[in-house]
């Protein structure tokens, strides 16, 4: 459906590497894929966004949809934003405030230039796209009389009123609160699989990306650091940026101690002692410097035994801090030179102080890199 | 805090609120009174009459007065705001190239004298000027193409007058406004004209028709245009007629002061619309979004005919009249730019400027006056604009006490500050006390609205943190607010400064051979033909003025301060 192949667009100069935009990023999405751009500001996630809006132009790289072609900088063909039948909602909604909610709506419809729409059509699509967004009824009130939330379902609405073919979405959560934002992203989603359209979404907030995507593209410096299914992400990350982007990792260093084969376990040597069973997504050398991620909500903590349990991992350490948060607990337990981050149930309770043992499976335990 | 101490506040309110009432209600005051009654030869009130207004309403002059204002003001605010408008467009929403061009005109412009300007275009349009000349060489007619002292001519030159200033303004609602606005529009599937007609060009609507208005109402009391270009063609608006009868022998006071009344009551109503107008436009910017930055539309092949607008404009509006000035200044006497001319081009004028004691004794006077109004302006603002903008006791009374004088057009004020002063026991008049409290009247306002909105800026927080920390409202003021404050306390002053320095109306019936300022000095040497000086004097004050223009500019661009301080 969607595809971007050698996509790049640098800010100022090309050869520093560290200037902002994207770097030769490529993916194909099936039809009626979510696919998320996630990462921190500056990352090239929204730069990426605006090439394929047509809001920006590509240095390099060629996008289609289907088999429509609307950049390629080889032949170059450039389709202009407005010919390229997108829906987009910006982060700041950009509700035109001098007409109603169903003027917003129709716009997309007016100006459209590959055919004229009647009055009776204008009308049956705008009500059709806002009911569609919850918003039947809202047709006749001013723009400027809408909530945050409300805005956001109109620029929703005049995105898909015209049946785009790819929808984009520019962190269209993030000016609302909290609350409302978790409502909007199951509404989101649901809308989304309901109309089945092929959407891309921006945004740094990893919940989001996690809550809602069929695909997730974690970006750094213009980079895809790894792309994959959200779950893949949250427990295989690829490198040491997803392991700590994605969730507190706990990042461990030490010592491959015996080649493994991809997707095999292995054990690590760890550099302030101790050695752990861990799995080896990419396959590991002995004697190399690795490092292992290891998610806080993965480490199950109790009282110190001096006991090893067959197939899992048991680290012996102290509790120096701890705090509630009302659904689950929080401790830092120092391991040898280290603290580890562990999440636990908030009905056990460990004063500081206090000596215990963590244990964790061997495939929670994932080399990064 | 002492149970029944009085509020420091109310102090100062009603210490500045007097100040504030001895400046503003006097001149209202006498321009009502003069305009109902008679007087005899010494002044003094004779008996009640409405035969001022009678005459206004009967007489076919006054009549046409009032008519050639109202198309005087309309068609130059349409030409600045179409000029003006065009031009920011292209500068703030648009990848046009040569941008620097247009902020160069702006700043230039924002120190050169009004009357300096239309001087440079009464020679380049008028009958000896080039346009005439070379439209005789190639016809071999004898006549002229246009003949500048027109409505027309009036109409060019003050709409060319006012198109920087538009720029400027206009410029500041380009460059806030949201560009997601009209990237939704584009992605919407608009063209770039079909987003620039229902998306830009409504969303720019109320601040337009502000603008518009303010334009206007400021073209209404303009009075270097209409003195200069209208009355050597015999036509006649509002603040020429209030200016001929009051320097007329014997003068008609009575007459001028019922047209100003006239005047300062349409300008009244205009402004009441304007503030209405304004709070209308910042109705739209309520919605903006957070991940705000500029994006110019690519005008792909258009940028160079934008380009060549830039330029045009930079070429009209400030380089012809400066090589006009150039002209007029290296020349013994003045004539018509040809080869001839060349040979006979001389530092004559410069010499002149810089030795005789009089320029410099005119340059120093009108540094003075402005710095001194501009000083006492600022002053008395910060206290009575940090009143308003933290609704303090009095603070609305204050404020409008204080915008009161946006009524009186310069000429106007000019009538009533003379009149009041004359009946003051005081050796004010014919001094530049006089001139120097008329401009504190005039440009009041203006500090105030700088103060306010900096005001405003400044987190309410900060002065309770120091409350908390144990200061009190006068230490707080001294060490946190005045502090603050000071970007907009200086760019005010820099505004009030230029201004003053620049406008004509206000001192012209207030300037007496020993208390002269710059523009009335030019304006009388024109007046008396002597051309090639005050050129020469007018383009070193411009280049002079220009480092303090280049100086606010930067400021308010810095700091965001608003740069018209309406």
């Amino acid at each position: 459906m969607l595809s971007v192949r050698g996509l790049t667009k640098i800010y100022g100069d090309r050869a520093d590497t560290k200037a902002g935009g994207v770097r030769d990023f490529s993916f194909e999405l099936p039809p009626g894929t979510f696919f998320t751009l996630l990462g921190p500001s500056g990352c090239g996630k929204t730069t990426t966004l605006r090439c394929i809006a047509g809001l920006e132009r590509p240095d390099s790289g060629r996008i289609r949809i289907g088999d429509i072609t609307l950049h390629d900088s080889e032949t170059g063909t450039t389709v202009p934003m407005n010919r390229r039948g997108i829906g987009m909602v910006f982060q700041s909604y950009a509700i035109w405030p001098h007409m109603t909610v169903f003027e917003n709506v129709a716009f997309p419809l007016r100006v459209a230039k590959d055919r004229r729409y009647t009055r009776e059509e204008i009308r049956t699509l705008v009500d059709e796209a806002l009911g569609t967004v919850g918003l039947g009824g809202y047709a006749d009130r001013p723009a400027t009389r809408l909530s945050g939330g409300q805005q956001q379902r109109v620029a929703l609405a005049r995105a898909i009123v015209h049946k785009p073919r790819l929808l984009l979405l520019d962190e269209p959560l993030s000016n609302l609160d909290a609350s409302l934002r978790e409502e909007m992203r199951i509404e989101l989603r649901r809308l989304q699989q309901q109309i089945g359209l092929t959407t891309v979404y921006v945004t740094h907030d990893q919940a989001e990306a996690l809550a809602m995507s069929d695909l997730i593209a974690v970006m750094i410096q213009g980079r895809v650091a790894q792309m994959d299914e959200p779950r893949a992400i949250y427990f295989r990350p690829a490198n040491e940026f997803v392991a700590s982007f994605i969730g507190a990792a706990n990042l461990l260093h030490g010592i491959c101690d015996s080649a493994a084969e991809p997707g095999d376990t292995g054990a690590v040597a760890l550099d302030d002692g101790g050695r752990i069973g861990c799995i080896f997504p990419a396959g590991g050398v002995a004697g190399r410097a690795v490092t292992v991620s290891l998610r806080p909500e993965s480490l199950t903590i109790a009282p110190r035994v001096d006991r090893m349990d067959p197939g899992l991992n048991t680290l012996a350490g102290t509790v120096v801090a701890g705090s509630f948060l009302g659904g689950s607990a929080r401790y830092d337990v120092q391991v040898n030179q280290r603290i580890l981050r562990v999440t636990a149930p908030s009905d056990l309770i460990f004063p500081n102080g206090s000596a215990v043992s963590l244990r964790f499976s061997l495939d929670s335990a994932v080399v990064v890199g | 805090m002492n149970i029944g101490a009085a509020d420091p506040r109310v102090i100062i309110a009603a210490g500045v609120g007097t100040v504030l009432v001895a400046l503003m209600v006097p001149p209202l005051w006498m321009l009502m009174q003069d305009s109902v009654t008679t007087t005899d030869a010494f002044g003094d009130i004779t008996g009640l009459t409405l035969q001022h207004f009678h005459k206004l309403v009967t007489e076919k002059r006054a009549l046409l007065s009032l008519w050639n204002s109202l198309v005087f003001a309309a068609g130059s605010t349409g030409l600045s705001l179409l000029a003006g408008g065009v031009l920011a467009w292209l500068v703030e929403r648009t990848n046009a190239p040569l941008k620097v061009l247009a902020y160069l005109v702006a700043i230039i412009s924002m120190g050169t004298p009004y009357v300096l300007h239309v001087i440079a275009w009464l020679f380049l349009l008028g009958k000896v000027g080039p346009l005439n000349d070379l439209w005789r060489q190639l016809t071999g007619e004898t006549g002229v193409l246009f003949n500048v002292n027109s409505m027309a001519g009036m109409i060019l030159i003050e709409g060319f007058l006012w198109s920087p200033l538009v720029f400027l303004l206009l410029g500041t609602t380009f460059r806030a406004a949201n560009a997601d606005m009209e990237e939704a529009a584009r992605m919407s599937g608009a063209s770039v004209l079909d987003t620039l007609r229902r998306i830009s060009l409504p969303l720019a609507m109320p601040s337009l028709l502000a603008l518009a208005l303010f334009v206007f109402i400021r073209a209404i009391g303009g009075f270097e245009v209409p003195a200069l270009v209208g009355m050597p063609g015999r036509i006649y608006v509002l603040t020429t007629d209030v200016y001929e009868s009051t320097i007329s022998m014997p003068p008609d006071l009575g007459h001028a002061a019922a047209f100003s009344v006239v005047m300062v009551a349409i300008v009244a109503v205009l402004l009441a619309f304007y503030g209405r107008l304004s709070k209308n436009a910042e109705r739209y910017h309520s919605i903006t979004g957070k991940g705000y930055r500029p994006r110019p539309f690519d005008l792909g092949r258009g940028r160079w005919i934008a380009g060549g607008l830039i330029v045009l404009n930079f070429v009209v509006v400030l380089l012809l009249p400066l090589l006009t000035l150039a002209w007029m200044s290296l020349l013994p006497f003045l004539r018509s730019i040809s080869l001839a001319g060349f040979a006979s081009l001389t530092l004559k004028n410069y010499r002149a400027v810089f030795t005789a004691q009089g320029y410099v004794d005119l340059a120093i006077n009108s540094l003075l006056v402005a710095a001194g109004a501009a000083t006492a302006i600022m002053a008395i603002t910060a206290l009575a604009g940090w009143i308003a903008g933290r609704n303090g006791p009095g603070g609305r009374i204050l404020d409008q006490l204080a915008t009161v004088s946006l009524v009186f057009p310069g000429i106007c004020l000019g009538v009533a500050v003379m009149e009041v002063w004359l009946r003051v026991p005081l050796p004010v008049y014919g001094t530049l006390w006089i001139i120097g409290i008329a401009y504190v009247i005039r440009y009041m306002p203006f500090g105030m609205r700088y103060v306010y909105s900096g005001v405003l800026q400044l987190h309410r927080e900060l002065e309770e943190a120091a409350g908390v920390a144990g200061a009190g409202t006068l230490t707080t003021l001294r060490r946190v607010v005045a502090p603050l404050l000071t970007p907009s306390l200086v760019a005010g002053w820099l505004f009030i400064f230029l201004i003053a320095n620049k406008e004509l109306a206000i001192a012209v019936l207030l300037a007496s051979p020993h208390s002269q300022v710059i523009a009335v000095a030019i304006f009388d040497q024109w007046v008396n033909g002597q051309g090639g000086e005050l050129a020469a004097f007018g383009l070193i004050w411009t280049v002079l003025m220009t480092i303090i223009a280049t100086l606010f500019f930067v400021l308010t661009r810095r700091g965001g301060v608003d740069v018209h301080g309406n």
